[in-house]
């Protein structure tokens, strides 16, 4: 068994939304995350998907505490991540890192490559400039940025080349766990497979752990060792790459998977979609029962009341929550 | 032969900017039928949404400047002779546009029932009474519940799937011979693509409408496209059916772009990444745009757009190679 790298377990993220005028009636809640547990192993990508609103970002966030988790526990590298304070948490920072979606945004365009870099060194204590130049060109090197461009702004750089950076970035530390959020959405599609050839390479080179988030299937399917899906807040199936797109097995997961374009005309025209009914409902008012039978072809008596839990099916190694799982 | 629609010849368009010439369209050529859609897919910058635009002369011009082309409406009218007066009658009667975003296109001041209102009282000038009758069947078809409540919602109260319907439903009801539909399904979540997808379909059956879908996405365009043009740095590559631009790829780029998408259909091993970025389209070389990146190029390349490559059927690729090399 391998160990793991970052364990949650049952962990939420609420947001309240405003009261209501003068107080009155409850106060609302969206459930963004309820009550996840995950493991990602050491040495591992695990892809964590679902559509626009499922809450993989808000649980993204709440494991680096960008956003302070309602409730559970979060361990990285054996260390309980959420009762860490003050001193002691800026230490362990460097323990996960992030890369976001939009690379212009999330590089301060007035800062050079360099001066980018050496922000999280110095924010770890690390001061020497010796010291600092030289991690800062492994990193760079890793990620495949000309040492010459050190100096140069983000606005001089393409899409693709800004996603280096904001890797290297993530990398410096050295961390534990990298948390990737939609990584390569705000990419073209050439462009796109170059930073994804880079994190595979990376990954396998460092050793690295990555919960790559992402609503692309295909690139998950691509990236990942193992894969999460997530819908209204919850994890309904975790299962290996393979074994997810070959059998998936929650009706959610089947949807899903139908529904995205192959490109390839004649399999798409074979093909048989499993459409959903209407709408994902609010996360303020969410289904009583399992979240997804409002949508599911399958549903019957028993989802409308009960909520199925996460649980590993008998066949193969998966987990599933659902009452009736394909088979 | 099913009728052609529209007709796009030799269309030159360039943007003056003080940094120099941005050649975005140069020498496009397409065709689209009746009951058909053209799948017009490139990446970002690459001329594919701009080309459309300007013909529809919703561009300011200047910068944009029209140099040369035919753009030809249902046959005869030529729409880069129009005065803004004629274009105005065009788009909107006989073409009809969507876009990517629902939420910004939309008015959100303006209750769904009365935009979808507008271009029924502006151009099929129907009194209120009817516009109303017809903005509820429109809505109706594009599959939108509760109808009469619905009209009297506005943008924000919908989810970002029913608002590109109501997009949909206005773009629709003055029953246009073409829809120009620029990424509408690319802001929208897999599941909710298929059903707008599958709307779009059904509705060309019924209508016979043609369709320019623009699109970066591969797999959208094998789903719904009949014709296909790929067009790099404002130029057309290659052209040709579904099947020939799928199975009989002729152009290099069009090969490594099918090449660099990961699907979920097979397990892919390292992913055959195109190298480099698209080039500046203001400091364009004489040559093929895509010289730098790609795999099979010659010397001849550096120097001299090619013309194009004649395969079997109306199967065309803008490349000095006979063929692409297995």
């Amino acid at each position: 068994m391998s160990t793991i790298a970052l364990r949650i377990e049952e962990l939420s993220v609420f947001y309240s939304l405003r009261k209501r005028l003068f107080g009155l009636g409850p106060a609302e809640t969206v459930k963004a995350v309820q009550s996840v547990s995950l493991e990602l192993r050491q040495g591992e990508i695990l892809g964590l998907v679902g559509e626009s609103g499922c809450g993989k970002s808000s649980l993204g966030k709440a494991i680096i505490r960008l956003i302070e988790p309602t409730s559970g526990k979060i361990e990285i590298a054996g260390v309980d991540f959420r009762s860490l304070k003050g001193e002691e948490l800026r230490k362990k920072r460097s323990f996960v890192q992030m890369v976001f979606q939009d690379p212009y945004a999330s590089l301060d365009p007035r800062m050079t490559v360099h001066a980018i870099l050496a922000e999280p060194l110095q924010a770890a204590g690390i001061f020497k400039s010796a010291e600092m130049n030289a991690r800062i060109m492994e990193v760079l090197g890793l990620v495949g940025i000309a040492k010459q461009n050190v100096h140069r702004y983000p606005h001089e750089f393409s899409g693709g080349q800004r996603q280096r950076v904001a890797i290297a970035r993530a990398l410096i530390l050295k961390p534990k766990v990298i948390i990737a959020d939609e990584p390569v959405s705000s990419l073209d599609v050439s462009v796109q497979a170059q930073i994804l050839n880079l994190l595979k390479d990376i990954q396998k080179e460092l050793g690295l752990s990555m919960l790559f988030i992402s609503h692309n299937l295909a690139v998950v399917k691509y990236l990942a060792d193992r894969i999460a899906v997530m819908y209204l807040g919850k994890v309904v199936e975790v299962a290996d790459q393979e074994e997810l797109f070959a059998h998936p097995s929650h009706p959610y997961t089947r949807a899903l998977l139908s529904a995205v374009p192959i490109p390839d005309p004649r399999k798409e025209k074979a093909r048989a979609r499993i459409p959903l009914k209407g709408e994902i409902p609010s996360p303020v008012n969410l289904p009583k029962g399992c979240a997804f039978h409002t949508r599911c072809p399958n549903a019957f008596d028993r989802c409308r009341t009960e909520t199925p839990s996460l649980e590993r099916t008998t066949a193969s190694n998966r987990e599933v929550a659902c009452f009736a799982p394909h088979v | 032969m099913a009728k052609t629609v529209l007709e796009v010849r030799n269309f030159q368009a360039f943007f003056h900017t003080r940094r120099g010439i941005v050649r975005a369209v140069d020498n496009v050529s397409f065709k689209v039928h009746e009951g058909e859609t053209l799948g017009v897919v490139g990446e970002s910058g690459s001329g594919k949404t701009v080309c459309q635009l300007s013909y529809l002369r919703l561009l300011p011009e200047p910068p944009l400047r029209i140099h040369s082309g035919e753009v030809i409406l249902n046959g005869s009218l030529d729409l880069l002779k129009q005065a803004p007066s004629g274009m105005r009658k065009i788009r909107g009667s006989q073409v009809s546009m969507i876009f990517q975003e629902p939420m910004t296109s939309l008015n959100p001041y303006m209750t769904v029932g009365s935009q979808i209102m507008e271009p029924l009282r502006i151009h099929l000038k129907l009194s209120r009474k009817d516009a109303a009758i017809e903005a509820a069947k429109a809505l109706d078809r594009v599959g939108i519940a509760d109808v009469k409540a619905a009209l009297g919602r506005y943008p924000h109260e919908f989810s970002g799937g029913m608002r590109q319907r109501v997009m949909i439903a206005m773009a629709l009801t003055t029953k246009p011979k073409l829809l120009i539909a620029d990424e509408p399904t690319t802001a929208l979540d897999v599941t909710v693509q298929a059903q707008i997808l599958d709307l779009l379909r059904s509705i060309q059956q019924e209508t016979g409408m043609a369709i320019v879908f623009i699109t970066h996405d591969l797999g959208v365009v094998a789903s719904i496209a009949h014709e296909v043009v790929v067009m790099y740095a404002g130029k057309v590559m290659e052209r040709g059916n579904a099947e020939q631009l799928f199975y009989q790829t002729q152009h290099p780029y069009t090969h490594a772009l099918l090449q660099s998408t990961p699907r979920i259909d097979i397990n892919q091993g390292k992913l055959p990444a195109i190298g480099g970025t698209p080039p500046d389209l203001s400091r364009l070389e004489q040559g093929c745009p895509f010289v730098g990146r790609c795999a099979h190029k010659r010397a001849i390349c550096e120097g001299t757009f090619p013309e194009a490559k004649l395969y079997p059927a109306g199967h065309e690729a803008y490349c000095h190679l006979e063929g692409l090399p297995a």
